[in-house]
């Protein structure tokens, strides 16, 4: 078999290297990526980190574009167009993510 | 009955911004918010059905900003906060068991009964719904405003397992209703209630992180928001912070300051108590609100009241303490030489051993413990979170986290960890962080996550994936914090994790 991604190809270089134990499998670290809190933002559904996904900036778009934390990340698709100008990649364009509240509007 | 008496808030205010005159409240309202909002029979549309905070309404305000192009001044939109809070707020019955939320303690943890947890504090904080008062079909309309801002919100979790919108109208917005109407007698009591001017003399305590425990005097003048705040705090070693800035007063009771004190900007989320006499609350760096720390404070010439002790322990041996109140002229102690001051009383102690000093004046009693040895030890708050953050001009600032080490003694059962140890204050502690658990070891999470101060503030690492770790993983970690004082050792649990891009004044 040949890989068609990179991942495909870190998985078999991981065989080659007989260290197929650091692969798993992306729904057993998760508690499936695809719900508000399963991961959250914080933290993941049993309390730590460990299921996060990380870095956050690698997929931050996919699930904050559709409004996935809309009280922790602005989403793109309705309340924050903007939030991501002038960065098309999270990974490496984090800097210019900003925070979204004014600072002035204090009570 | 009338929720609303425009007619007495007709006064012209100065606005914030400047030295302008703002218009009448009522007449900024109406020229500000009816281009969207239709005048009905009680008032603006949408408007006229909700009560909420002050933090609530500008909440509110910048969302019409944000979402619906409102241009509005700064000046302006602290006004219309002030009419609307002052008109269309929240009773300090109605706002006290959620005050957590308002006073932006990093150290809450709140529990919610079904279905109102999974279905609105699976996002926001549960008190950021209950922090508001509404019509039946203002509840109503609330639960459509979240379809139509958060489309997604019925195939997220906890939305697509269950007819989520079908839960919320019929459901949710009922028990809303029931739960936080518009019109309540906790409201009608509170707005026909007589409500003493907050101007004049205040002793208060609090800490001030990363400084110490601290106690005060702040003397507020003037007659409408903003009052001038200006006093001083004190430490225990005498060190002497001058404090100055300017506090807005909403509903008749909630006071929001923002001082200088000695050099760092901090700001106050108090409540008046409903007889005027005294404050409670949480006072903050301003610029990083995970730093701050509970504060009381009591109106000078309301009778004996004692708020407690700086430090609020000693070691055994001489020591000068300040009892901080009002009104302890002739304070009766039993040990020790107490003479009044403009704080309370100071007290000059020579205890021995493991004990407490009683001490009481008019009514008023309180107790500071001395001790040579602790039987265990307590790190408060047992469980927190931090987050990473700065590395760039725009991203949020790191948000760090902040412990201290109580020394405990077993009491009359011996055992420590039991419901009758005895709380003696707090102690100097040696900190120290650990990885939590394996994983946390394999992610070499104390190595990256950041950096356990001698203070007990933990400082977190920076924003942004780092490439020295698995994945470029981010610099979150899982941490055990660890405090050792006096042969004693007790732990807390901390997470350092992302950052949070929208951060309003009520998460």
């Amino acid at each position: 078999m040949k890989p068609l991604n990179q991942k495909a190809e870190r998985v078999q270089q991981a065989a080659a290297e007989g260290q197929m134990d650091e692969v798993r499998a992306m729904q057993t670290v998760t508690a499936g990526c695809a719900t508000t809190f399963d991961p959250g933002w914080e933290v993941d559904p049993f309390g730590g980190l460990a299921a996060l996904c990380q870095p956050m900036e690698a997929d931050l778009y996919g699930c904050s574009d559709p409004c996935w934390w809309p009280a922790q990340v602005p989403d793109i698709m309705v309340n924050h167009q903007n939030w991501d100008e002038g960065a098309p990649n999270a990974a490496k364009d984090w800097r210019a993510l900003g925070a979204t509240y004014p600072t002035d509007a204090e009570t | 009955m009338q929720l609303q008496s425009r007619g007495l808030t007709a006064a012209l205010l100065i606005s914030v911004a400047g030295a302008m005159p703002a218009l009448a409240s009522e007449e900024l309202l109406q020229n500000i918010c009816s281009s969207c909002h239709t005048a009905e029979e009680n008032g603006l549309s949408r408007i006229s059905g909700q009560r909420k905070t002050p933090e609530g309404w500008m909440m509110t305000i910048v969302r019409m900003q944000q979402a619906h192009g409102l241009d509005i001044s700064a000046g302006d939109r602290r006004a219309i906060v002030q009419h609307l809070a002052d008109t269309q707020g929240l009773a300090p019955s109605e706002a006290a068991p959620y005050r957590y939320a308002l006073e932006k303690d990093p150290n809450a943890q709140e529990s919610f009964d079904e279905p109102f947890a999974s279905m609105c504090s699976r996002c926001h904080t549960g008190a950021r719904g209950v922090l508001q008062n509404r019509t039946a079909e203002e509840w109503e309309l609330h639960m459509d405003f979240h379809v139509g801002h958060f489309p997604t919100i019925e195939y997220q979790a906890l939305g697509r397992d269950r007819e989520w919108y079908k839960i919320a109208r019929t459901e949710i917005a009922g028990y809303l209703a029931e739960r936080n109407p518009l019109e309540t007698a906790a409201w009608a009591d509170w707005q026909a209630a007589d409500k003493q001017p907050v101007a004049g003399d205040w002793v208060v305590m609090t800490d001030l992180p990363g400084v110490g425990e601290a106690y005060g005097r702040l003397t507020v003048s003037g007659e409408a928001s903003p009052y001038q705040v200006s006093g001083e705090f004190m430490m225990a070693d005498g060190t002497t912070h001058p404090a100055s800035g300017q506090m807005n007063l909403y509903t008749g009771y909630e006071w929001r300051a923002n001082l200088d004190i000695g050099g760092t900007a901090y700001r106050q989320v108090l409540a008046l108590s409903e007889d005027g006499n005294s404050l409670q609350g949480r006072q903050f760096d301003r610029s990083n609100d995970a730093l701050g720390a509970p504060l009381s404070g009591v109106r000078e010439g309301s009778g004996s009241v004692i708020l407690g002790t700086v430090p609020s322990a000693v070691p055994a041996g001489e020591a000068q303490v300040q009892v901080v109140g009002t009104g302890l002229d002739g304070l009766d102690a039993s040990a020790g030489e107490a003479t009044a001051n403009a704080f309370g009383a100071a007290l000059s102690l020579a205890a021995e051993g493991n004990g407490a000093v009683t001490f009481s004046a008019g009514g008023a009693q309180g107790q500071i413990a001395h001790y040579t040895s602790v039987d265990s030890l307590r790190v408060e708050p047992e469980f927190t979170i931090a987050r990473v953050g700065g590395g760039s001009e725009e991203g949020p600032a790191a948000v760090p986290a902040y412990f201290n080490a109580v020394g405990m003694w077993n009491g009359p059962d011996g055992e420590a960890g039991t419901e009758d140890d005895v709380r003696i204050g707090r102690v100097e502690a040696q900190w120290t962080v650990a990885n939590a658990h394996e994983h946390a070891a394999h992610m070499k999470d104390t190595e990256f996550a950041g950096e356990m101060q001698s203070n007990g503030i933990f400082l977190p690492a920076v924003a942004g994936p780092n490439p020295d770790r698995p994945f470029s993983a981010n610099n979150a970690g899982e941490l055990t914090v660890q405090a050792e004082a006096m042969g004693q050792q007790a732990e807390a649990m901390l997470i350092v994790t992302v950052q949070r891009f929208i951060d309003p004044p009520i998460r």
